[in-house]
């Protein structure tokens, strides 16, 4: 063997170089995700094309609820319906993710990043980036798609714009709810045994249907569900002008669903070094 | 052994093989067995009052509903046999049968009786909560022919899953199955009567074949079960059998080439 | 300066299972570092706790000079890690794992595609680098580990098990890159199953049974203790019993075996050239000529009463034990 060049290991870095450093890790990870989504077709599936399909067979077997004496004044069925696309849409956006990350770490994919010198929470905050990404993507190809089969927007460009934000927001909401799961599911077909349990809490709330046709016991659920908030603020710019309230209201439904999946996350995570 | 004895034998292994996935992977079998009971519970509860609209056929929603999870359920048994094939192929497991004396049409019997089978798991399900919601008893006629026909259905969305499995040899495919068990259940008289429809599902409706099954099952639920409402969910049932089953086997006999 | 310096190392896992019970190594700067024991003997526990992916439960452990418990951001800027499963993603490209890999060790864009590019290069993945990792053999996915390892240069790098699966062309590939790296400078800690690969690459090799350290020293070193090498020769018939005498001449006189002439050599394979012209000159036919030297498997035996490869088979029966009916 040769003499040893005497090697020095990589300086630790001021606060303003770190954060510049765990940025772009996060981005870079952020953008694997995002592109991991595309070229594996069962992730994307769930974000788009079901919700899109369950959107069709809605509008065309049920569009006639519009004729139900109680059913609030809408130009049109779709227009109801693109609110409740959108939140299933970024619900299952959140199990997706939730099972890649439960398959990163079933491949040991996660150890990479553990043993490189970055943040151990980056790697979930770039699994919520790209869920952001993947709301924003959902919350055009809905809106698009709506406005091709002849929605309104009643609200116009600005409540375009709200419902864009509020789906990012929602979906990165439940980006921290699919973190939680994988860091306790530890398995991709565990964490995929969640997907039913989507439907089951949308189907109590306002996603589909008004709160007040709703049959029991689903009715008094929904009033008591925060997704039936975020589902009626998306809604509210669609079929009617922009309003502050159902906002704000579905700004507090995100962001209970928000603190209930980050407070989870992070217990997840601490667990999980503690145990390594 | 030789003959059908042993092609009977075969598709008996292949078959309880095939039910055993259950056991041995519960993870991925459950959602599938639970799934048409949510769905069942859910659009009741979200689109129960469409029956107030005039010309709906029943007061109760759930007797108009339960029915598609009978189809729902087989649909989803059907996709999963053809995921569960797409694992076994990625794997190479599946190249140990191809190399073997069995049959092609053996290796695809098996497949789909074990689907056959498997739909019971999610219709007893869905039965026994329906009940308990208030669903009216089909009659035993009405309850016999439902399960024939998911039965049959769960063959026939097998074979749809083989083809695909076969076609693109990777789970990827997995939404591909179950997008196209989905159009096909629910691009139906799903959610209403075909009157009700609207747009452009009332024309898709009144051309799928999957429409007549639907119909044949649902008779028991919501009124008497008839010869006139049968013969036509039978004979669409028979087609879609035919041609699936002719493309599934030609597939497997083509695998390799 | 030690590039690692472990003390009394332990890994208790719930359950009272010790995986790791008390190790002491040491390995200086540009060493290669081999560390041997058969599959559950706590080698990949150990290089978990090295790389900061396990807490120890007990003891200290140093690598580049950084406590891998007080001080792990440290030790992660330090060290380069090719893993036992090759975690790599996929569905990624070897380009793109290269340029994340760069990232998480903080090299800008640029800079991260530059040494990325360099490092595909040198483990002849140039070709491949726009194909997704899942297409990749067994053989490509470990470079590409290994290349991934080295983005940041680091000073220590940690191979677990870096050739199992691998067909030998492969293999000596990687050996062949390893050897590279401690030219220029790295010091390597590689755990293996594998004799050979120790014998070949290591400087020193620690083996490792049951979670304790069996023995350590050089190859040389360790074969040395178990005893010299032998010469294994049969004679065309009729002359055993002339070659034996002629043997004996040469070196320690060992009971033969199903017509198998021995002869333990004092001085090594210097001694087999004197011994065939003594033999040749006798005018005896040599049908075969066999020199066996020590292997760490024996040495293996010697330690723990196991041979190393095939672990999970029965212990041999040793020559003082009876043997039983």
């Amino acid at each position: 063997m040769t003499a040893t060049t005497a090697r020095l290991p990589a300086p630790a870095l001021g606060l303003g170089a770190r954060l510049r450093n765990e940025s772009r890790v996060v981005a870079e990870l952020g953008r694997r995700s995002v592109r991991q989504a595309f070229r594996r077709p069962q992730f994307l599936a769930p974000i788009i094309i079901f919700p899109s399909l369950f959107l069709a067979v809605n509008t065309g077997g049920a569009g006639q609820a519009v004729n139900l004496p109680e059913f609030p004044k809408v130009h049109g069925f779709l227009d109801f319906q693109l609110a409740g696309a959108m939140l299933q849409s970024t619900m299952l956006a959140g199990v997706s993710a939730a099972i890649a990350l439960a398959l990163d770490i079933e491949i040991g994919f996660i150890d990479r990043l553990f043993a490189a010198p970055i943040a151990r929470a980056s790697f979930v905050l770039g699994r919520l980036a790209a869920t952001a990404v993947m709301g924003a993507i959902s919350a055009l190809w809905f809106l698009s798609i709506g406005l091709i089969f002849g929605a309104h927007i009643e609200g116009g460009v600005a409540g375009a714009l709200v419902v864009i934000v509020l789906v990012v927001l929602n979906a990165t909401a439940f980006g921290t709810l699919g973190a939680a799961l994988a860091l306790k599911a530890k398995s991709a077909s565990t964490a995929q045994g969640v997907f039913p349990l989507v439907f089951v809490i949308l189907f109590v709330s306002s996603a589909f249907f008004p709160e007040a046709l709703l049959l029991e016991p689903a009715k008094t659920i929904a009033e008591w569900n925060p997704l039936s908030l975020i589902a009626d603020g998306l809604r509210d710019p669609i079929i009617s002008d922009l309003s502050l309230r159902p906002t704000l209201e579905a700004l507090g439904g995100i962001a209970i669903v928000a603190g209930i999946g980050s407070a989870l996350s992070v217990w997840g995570l601490r667990s999980r070094i503690r145990n390594a | 052994m030789t003959g059908i004895a042993y092609d009977a034998r075969a598709t008996w292994t292949l078959m309880l093989r095939g039910i055993n996935e259950i056991a041995r992977v519960p993870g991925a079998a459950i959602p599938g067995v639970l799934a048409p009971t949510i769905f069942m519970c859910g659009l009741t509860a979200v689109f129960g009052s469409l029956t107030k609209l005039p010309g709906f056929t029943t007061d109760d929603y759930i007797n108009f509903i339960l029915p598609v999870g009978f189809l729902q359920g087989a649909g989803f048994t059907g996709a999963a046999t053809g995921v569960n094939l797409a694992r076994d192929i990625e794997l190479g497991w599946f190249d140990r049968l191809l190399a073997s004396p069995a049959p092609r049409g053996v290796l695809l019997s098996g497949t789909v009786l074990s689907a056959s089978l498997r739909v019971l798991m999610p219709i007893t399900l869905l039965m026994i909560v329906g009940l308990v919601l208030g669903v009216s008893f089909p009659g035993v006629d009405g309850l016999l022919l439902g399960v024939f026909l998911a039965a049959c259905f769960a063959a026939v969305a097998a074979c749809y899953g083989v083809l695909i499995a076969m076609r693109f040899k990777t789970q990827a495919a997995a939404p591909l199955m179950q997008a196209g068990v989905f159009m096909a259940v629910l691009f139906t008289t799903a959610y209403a009567p075909q009157d009700l429809l609207t747009g452009w599902l009332h024309t898709v409706a009144e051309l799928n074949p999957v429409t007549q099954i639907l119909e044949a099952v649902r008779q028991g639920f919501v009124g008497d079960v008839t010869w006139a409402d049968t013969w036509p969910g039978l004979l669409s049932l028979a087609g879609l059998g035919a041609v699936l089953i002719g493309l599934a086997l030609r597939s497997l006999r083509r695998a390799g080439a | 300066m030690s590039a690692i310096e472990v003390r009394g190392l332990e890994r208790r896992y719930s359950g009272d299972v010790l995986a790791v019970a008390g190790i002491d190594l040491e390995v200086s700067e540009g060493e290669i570092y081999a560390f041997l024991g058969p599959n559950g003997a706590g080698k990949t526990t150990t290089v978990r706790m090295l790389v900061t992916l396990l807490t120890p439960t007990g003891g200290t452990a140093t690598v580049a000079g950084f406590d891998v418990v007080r001080d792990a951001p440290s030790v992660r800027r330090s060290i380069g890690v090719a893993l036992q499963e090759a975690a790599l993603d996929p569905l990624m490209t070897g380009r793109e794992l290269m340029h994340l890999q760069a990232t998480l060790h903080g090299l800008p864009g640029h800079e991260a595609d530059r040494r990325g590019d360099a490092l595909l290069t040198r483990v002849g993945l140039a070709d491949a680098a726009d194909r997704r990792v899942g297409t990749y053999s067994g053989g490509m996915r470990r470079r590409l580990d290994l290349a991934t390892a080295l983005v940041h240069d680091p000073k220590v790098l940690f191979l677990d098990e870096p050739t199992t699966g691998l067909d030998p062309v492969s293999r000596i590939a990687i050996w062949d890159e390893v050897r590279r790296l401690n030219d220029d400078g790295t010091t390597v800690f590689l755990t293996t199953q594998y004799l050979e690969e120790a014998d070949q690459l290591a400087d020193r090799v620690g083996i490792i049974d049951e979670g304790k350290m069996a023995a350590e020293g050089t190859p040389t070193a360790l074969k040395a203790q178990i005893g010299r090498s032998h010469l294994e020769v049969i004679i065309a018939e009729g002359g055993s019993t002339e070659a034996e005498v002629i043997m004996a001449r040469f070196g320690e006189p060992m009971p033969s075996k199903n017509g198998v002439l021995m002869v333990g050599l004092l001085h090594g394979a210097s001694d087999v050239a004197p011994i065939v012209r003594a033999l040749d000159d006798a005018g005896l036919c040599v049908e075969s000529l066999n020199l066996v030297q020590p292997t760490l498997d024996d040495v293996f035996v010697e330690k723990t009463g196991r041979h190393l490869e095939g672990a999970d088979e029965e212990q041999p029966q040793l020559a003082d034990e009876p043997v039983s009916a």
